[in-house]
């Protein structure tokens, strides 16, 4: 699992690459831990190279649900293969997160 | 018989004979006419019976039982000692005794001085064949074979010269003498063979001194008494005739004498093998230790006394840092603990904290300023791969008091004693891991218990169930209830994560649906009277929502059958979706509902994310029902299992039995994942609606 990030004045965006699993999602969950990123608008993940997550991959995103909605913070993800969409959609996260196609449509919300 | 089969009593009965038999002829010999009998005056007679009765004797001592036990020479010594030459001596005194009572002319020559003199004889041929014999075992204490053999030729040899007195003429006396210098000198041979002192302590070394002196002093009594008292009786015969006994008395005398001197010789160097010794048995005891597996203070106590021991040190400390798992640990000898930091202090200020050092002139140097009453100091870390411990620092006051050899010794000692401590946390956090495992045993059989082993048979379904868990306790559920009206629930789920934590929640839902599914009295309609599945969701994700840690979720479906109407109802709370088997349409579909996992939303609002769903099945209509285990299983090239190859089983299997379907997809499965690990818990459940049967009852 590999994380890159971007940031603009508004913005804080997570290129994921690889497997979110029990083990990567340590990692994962220590970037979202880190305080500046409330004051962030928003935080978009950039799933294009994310192949699979797991319960607790998908547990790191609603432990940060309520804290960012709170701090108003956007949570966009974009670029979301069919089968890691299939796993949000499942679970019922597509109707609390918003998950967009591409990367124009999450900068626009 | 039995008595020739213990030949020690039978030839000690023929000593006494023989012995007995001597004293008449010497009587006979030295008073002729006594008592009526006469013998002839040649003497021939006493000198066999004399050779008889020394033959019997060296061979008793000869067959006797091995005096030497293990390496107790002092105890032979002692033996030998108390046993036969203190008996002589008392004869000797007791001889000596009657001379100054009654008088030596009165004496001399009457028959009691005689009979005292062969007394006296007797003792000493005993004397001599058991300090010989006791020389023998010393001799041949861890001796070559090359070395057996020569004392059994010189033992042949000595018994020879014992026939030389039965010989009716003397030899002549530059042979006999030649022979006698020959066996002599044999015998000076062999006394130089005193490996036994090496094996002694110093104290017992100065013992064995002592006891050889006081051998010695014996034979020279007998000695002094022989030749004060030969002149009255030409009993002991020319010296060809008596060699047998003078050769004995010159070995008996030489190898004490040897023996004397090669210990006396070891005694300077006694306290170095003594010291060597103890480092041995420290070594040995150390070892022992971690057998017994014993505490660790008591190692490091045990190397602490072991390494003071061994190094005769005046003052010492070890000492243990604190880590994650111990505490600091000290051990002080005699070392005041200002002293014992300072020290420590000026080490580690010279970056010699924790390497092997000595040092024999403290009095000069950094040292000095400390003002140590000590002259010399030795450091040892015990460390290993895995950790620094400490260090043992020991002190003497003299200087140059240690060496290289001390240092390796005691570093022989450090690694002993890390090794041993290693050994013991092994085995420590293999008994946690032991007792880990065994609770995990009994959580598997209390979440096995909490599995339904009573599926519910009724005439109108049938159910079949499948579930296997991928570590000793699951995070997946499945369980049934009858509700009063011919209805059935039916709920599965799956608590994210795995392992303890995660069995606990399920035991938890457990609990939340019995507890949910109960009548309500207050109802006022028939359909309040129990909840529908999303009010069932909605109170569990209430009650969960207090418990769950952050970032854990549950997924669950709950499923409410009548089977009197034929019909269902459920809800689906982010579980997977439910394949369905239409027998009217003859078509295999996945249910799309949509349904929001429990645990997600903790601040209200749930009840907008979970819904109800209605259907109305028909007889022959095959619902399964299955957590993620089953579709995320994967192959060798990780691939997944999948929702579609799922639904193709089903199309392939619809016209079976429950079970016949269940293991229609097993196999399957089983076949797709071949030798991979399961990675995570596999519940499935298949459940067939049957046309409905008149006669069906509960």
């Amino acid at each position: 699992m590999k994380i890159t990030q971007h940031t603009t004045d508004t913005t804080l965006t997570l290129a994921l690459n690889g497997e979110l699993d029990a083990s990567s999602s340590v990692l994962l969950d220590t970037e979202l831990s880190k305080p500046e990123i409330l004051r962030t608008q928003k935080v978009l993940i950039d799933c294009q190279q994310l192949n699979y997550i797991s319960s607790a991959g998908l547990g790191v995103f609603i432990s940060h649900l309520q804290t960012f909605q709170d701090a108003n913070v956007k949570l966009v993800f974009f670029n979301m293969q069919e089968k890691v969409r299939n796993v949000f959609e499942i679970l019922g996260l597509d109707s609390l997160m918003t998950i967009v196609p591409s990367e124009a449509e999450a900068t626009a919300v | 018989m039995s008595v020739l089969r213990k030949p020690l009593p039978l030839l000690s009965v023929a000593v006494l004979l023989s012995w007995l038999a001597l004293l008449a002829a010497a009587l006979l010999y030295a008073h002729p006419g006594l008592g009526g009998w006469q013998l002839p005056q040649t003497g021939g007679i006493v000198l066999v019976l004399q050779a008889l009765f020394v033959a019997l004797v060296f061979l008793r001592e000869r067959i006797a039982p091995e005096r030497l036990r293990g390496v107790d020479f002092i105890g032979l010594l002692r033996q030998l000692l108390l046993g036969s030459a203190l008996l002589a001596v008392a004869g000797v005194g007791a001889h000596k005794l009657m001379q100054l009572l009654v008088g030596p002319e009165t004496i001399s020559g009457s028959v009691l001085n005689t009979a005292f003199y062969t007394l006296n004889l007797g003792l000493f041929v005993l004397l001599l064949a058991r300090t010989n014999y006791a020389w023998r075992a010393l001799v041949l204490f861890r001796a070559t074979d090359r070395l057996r053999r020569q004392w059994v030729a010189f033992e042949v040899m000595l018994g020879i010269t014992l026939l030389l007195r039965l010989l009716p003429f003397s030899p002549p006396v530059a042979l006999s003498s030649a022979l006698l210098g020959v066996l002599a000198a044999f015998g000076a041979y062999l006394s130089g063979r005193q490996k036994w002192v090496a094996y002694l302590s110093r104290r017992q070394k100065i013992e064995a001194v002592l006891l050889q002196l006081a051998v010695i002093g014996v034979m020279g009594v007998f000695v002094a008494y022989f030749t004060s008292t030969q002149p009255i009786l030409r009993l002991v015969g020319p010296a060809t005739q008596n060699s047998f006994l003078l050769l004995n008395a010159f070995f008996a005398a030489m190898y004490a004498l040897t023996g004397l001197l090669v210990t006396l010789f070891n005694l300077p160097t006694a306290g170095v093998f003594e010291q060597k010794r103890e480092e041995i048995l420290s070594m040995q005891r150390l070892t022992q230790l971690i057998q017994r597996g014993q505490t660790t203070a008591e190692v490091y106590q045990m190397f602490f006394d072991s390494a003071i021991q061994t190094t005769r040190a005046d003052a010492a400390w070890l000492h243990i840092e604190a880590n994650a798992d111990d505490d600091r640990y000290d051990l002080y000898h005699r070392l005041p603990t200002d002293q014992a930091t300072a020290i420590r202090e000026l080490l580690t200020d010279f970056n010699l904290g924790n390497l092997e050092y000595f040092n024999n002139d403290l009095s000069g140097g950094s040292f000095r300023q400390l003002h140590l009453p000590f002259g010399s100091l030795m450091v040892m870390p015990l460390s290993s791969s895995k950790r620094q411990y400490g260090n043992i620092y020991l002190l003497q006051e003299p200087t140059q008091a240690f060496d290289r050899e001390n240092l390796s010794i005691l570093q022989t000692f450090a690694s002993q004693t890390v090794l041993s401590i290693e050994n013991l946390q092994l085995i420590q956090a293999s008994l946690r891991t032991q007792r880990v495992q065994d609770e995990l045993k009994i959580a598997s059989a209390v979440q096995d218990s909490l599995i339904p082993k009573n599926l519910p048979i009724d005439n109108w379904f049938e159910i079949s169930s499948y579930a296997v868990a991928a570590t000793e306790v699951g995070g997946d559920f499945y369980d049934f209830l009858h509700l009063p009206g011919r209805r059935l629930a039916v709920l599965i789920g799956d608590v994210s994560g795995k392992g303890v934590t995660a069995a606990f929640h399920v035991a938890q839902m457990k609990g939340i649906f019995h507890a949910l599914m109960q009548e309500n009295p207050l109802a006022r309609t028939e359909r309040e009277k129990f909840p529908v599945p999303s009010q069932f969701m909605t109170q569990a994700n209430d009650a969960l929502g207090r418990c769950l840690e952050k970032s854990a979720f549950i997924t669950a479906s709950l499923y409410i059958i009548d089977y009197e109407h034929g019909g269902f109802v459920f809800a689906r709370a982010g579980h997977c979706h439910t394949l369905y088997y239409h027998s009217i349409k003859e078509e295999v579909s996945y249910f799309q509902t949509a349904g929001l996992g429990l645990g997600i939303i903790r601040h209200g609002g749930y009840e907008k994310h979970i819904k109800n769903q209605f259907y109305d099945y028909n007889p022959g209509d095959v619902m399964v029902i299955y957590t993620d285990g089953i579709v995320e299983a994967r192959n060798a090239a990780q691939d997944e299992y999948g929702e579609e190859r799922l639904q193709r089983m089903l199309e392939e299997s619809y016209y079976l039995d429950a079970d016949q379907i269940k293991a229609h997809i097993l196999a399957d499965l089983h076949e797709f994942t071949r030798a991979q690990p399961m990675h995570d818990d596999q519940t499935l459940l298949v459940i067939k609606f049957r046309s409905a049967q008149p006669e069906a009852g509960l």
